[in-house]
């Protein structure tokens, strides 16, 4: 157990919002620790300056000993960083299997990685997430919980270390989502994944997560287990409300 | 014996343990051979039937070869350059100016056009990066209208009212007919060529990168791709290949003047060649540029001056009627072609 990301102070504002105040935390190797905010709280810009989406206006990164605040997207990524998103972002015009080669071609670098070497190395990942049967279909065909795989699948095939997991829940139904999160459990486990887990719903991250972040406006409200989380005066108030009661799980 | 057999799709033929198969359905054909045949015949044909239509075949395979490359430039920035015949002036002016200044034959004052045009696409390049949807399409229009001013103002150097003249000749072999042959097959070559590179290019990796590019430049640079570079390389290397087609206009003609090459009527033929290709298919060039350049011949002998008008009606026509092109026609879909067709991102 080593810390593998350490953010100091990160401040991010949109003109005159600041979107993420402060905020500094520590992410250890094998972890698996929930990011939980209301809505607009800043989750997603946060995701976004760890990814290199954007940049910090002031704050440290750090990742493996190394400042990553000013690096590129592509070269956190190649460091092991990566993500999926909250709406799923695929290649519209390339089929399931090409775009999992596409970023087993292109995560970490490896020498003497050809297109035939990256195919071989990218079925396994898609008969990971179940969506061997549809290599060959455009990803623009697939249907919404078969894009969150295929997001999945491209974010695994980089060979990431950590892996930020943002709203993987959102617009599926209880059947599904059961099977993503089970899937995510199995995927840190076979490839000793840390994971970084933005959710809105409770329940999933009271199970999954050992660790929970909250934020409100940006900054830090609480960290610490699930039931500290749940029971923490001040997250009750912000994000789940005088109408949360535990024995509602 | 020879053994052959009909089944429902195709033809066997049997001899002595060989087995050649051959399929009926025209989609199926591998018709590279096919049509690198029917490309090396027409010059002959026109050779014997009306050498005039020679000329008509050289200006076709140039559109071709202007436009294949735009294809690749296309798909690798993700971006459409409406401005590529900027790079054939930079090439046709650095031949003609060398070849005039000192007397260099079309040997020599190729490596220095490429490089002249490699070097001015490297400085356009953060173009590439900089701006995105109509900003990229208004600065890549105003590029080569620039550079046509720009012959205008310095005309002592670049003859921007008459035109260079008194560059070497292509090839002088005697005959002006068997001129015109050879000449139409070195562009044929030079079609094959490019067909050849940038095929290679799309199917490789670098082609799957390239098309992940086009698809979703953000999460393309997430997933590890340094998208500066590839789309720099993609610009600069399918600018050299435009700027190889203006030092073949230059040497060809023996003269080279910017207005007949910079102008936004010029653009709209090789937007015509590229719409009527199919978008992004490399092979539909061809048959656009011949399509184009046998329709501008037909549209000048029938209508006269009017005809720069009647191209961008084309153009617009083309592009409600057969959004696929004509080789959409032909071509049918297939699932397993990771190949991008091309989108202006807004």
């Amino acid at each position: 157990m080593y810390e593998i990301l350490k953010v100091r102070n990160i401040t991010k504002s949109f003109g005159g919002l600041t979107a993420v105040n402060k905020l500094s935390f520590d992410i250890s190797s094998g972890e698996t620790v929930g990011l939980i905010g209301p809505n607009g709280a800043g989750k997603t810009t946060l995701v976004n300056l760890l990814c290199g989406s954007y940049y910090a206006d002031s704050g440290e990164i750090e990742m493996d000993g190394k400042h990553i605040t000013r690096m590129k997207p592509y070269q956190r990524c190649r460091m092991g960083l990566s993500r999926t998103y909250q709406i799923p972002r695929p290649f519209p015009e390339l089929t399931a299997l090409m775009s999992v080669v596409t970023s087993a071609l292109c995560g970490k670098k490896r020498t003497n990685r050809g297109l035939d070497d990256a195919a071989a190395e990218a079925t396994h990942y898609l008969e990971f997430v179940g969506l061997f049967s549809k290599r060959n279909i455009l990803a623009r065909d697939l249907t919404f919980f078969e894009l969150r795989m295929l997001e999945l699948a491209r974010a695994l095939a980089t060979t990431p270390k950590l892996l930020f997991v943002d709203e993987v829940m959102a617009g599926l139904n209880p059947g599904e989502a059961n099977r993503a999160v089970h899937l995510i459990a199995r995927a840190k486990e076979e490839f000793g994944l840390t994971i970084f887990w933005i959710e809105h719903v409770m329940a999933v991250l009271m199970e999954a997560a050992e660790r929970i972040i909250a934020i409100h406006f940006g900054e830090k409200l609480a960290e610490g287990t699930p039931e500290e989380i749940a029971n923490d005066e001040k997250v009750i108030e912000a994000y789940l409300g005088s109408g949360w009661r535990k024995t509602d799980k | 014996m020879v053994d052959a057999e009909i089944k429902r799709d195709r033809i066997i033929i049997r001899y002595k343990g060989k087995k050649w198969d051959w399929m009926l359905e025209p989609r199926y054909w591998r018709n590279t051979f096919i049509w690198t045949a029917c490309l090396l015949i027409f010059p002959i044909l026109c050779y014997f039937i009306s050498p005039i239509l020679l000329n008509t075949l050289i200006t076709a395979n140039l559109y071709a070869a202007i436009a294949i490359p735009l294809g690749l430039m296309t798909v690798g920035t993700g971006r459409l350059n409406f401005g590529p015949n900027f790079f054939v002036g930079v090439g046709g002016y650095a031949a003609a100016i060398l070849s005039i200044a000192y007397g260099w034959g079309p040997l020599k004052t190729l490596a220095p056009a490429i490089l002249i045009s490699l070097i001015s696409a490297l400085l356009f390049s953060p173009l590439v990066i900089l701006a995105r949807g109509l900003y990229y399409v208004l600065l890549t229009l105003l590029l080569p209208l620039v550079f046509l001013e720009v012959t205008f103002i310095y005309s002592d150097l670049f003859k921007g009212d008459v035109g260079l003249a008194g560059i070497k000749l292509l090839m002088d072999l005697g005959d002006v007919k068997i001129n015109f042959l050879m000449i139409a097959y070195l562009s044929i070559f030079l079609v094959l060529l490019y067909l050849l590179v940038v095929n290679k290019i799309l199917k490789s990796r670098y082609g799957l990168i390239m098309a992940a590019i086009n698809d979703d430049e953000e999460v393309a640079h997430g997933i590890g791709v340094n998208i500066n570079m590839v789309k720099i390389l993609a610009f600069v290397f399918s600018a050299g290949m435009i700027g190889v087609v203006g030092w073949f206009y230059a040497h060809y003609f023996g003269t080279f003047a910017g207005i007949t090459y910079l102008p936004l009527t010029f653009m709209v033929k090789i937007l015509l060649v590229i719409f009527i290709g199919g978008r992004a298919q490399v092979f539909g060039c061809v048959v656009g540029g011949y399509f184009v350049a046998f329709l501008e011949m037909i549209l000048i002998a029938t209508l006269g001056n009017i005809q720069p008008v009647v191209f961008p009606i084309i153009l617009l026509i083309l592009l409600f009627a057969l959004p696929e092109g004509l080789f959409g026609i032909y071509r049918k879909r297939r699932y397993r072609e990771y190949l991008p067709t091309l989108h202006v991102r807004r």
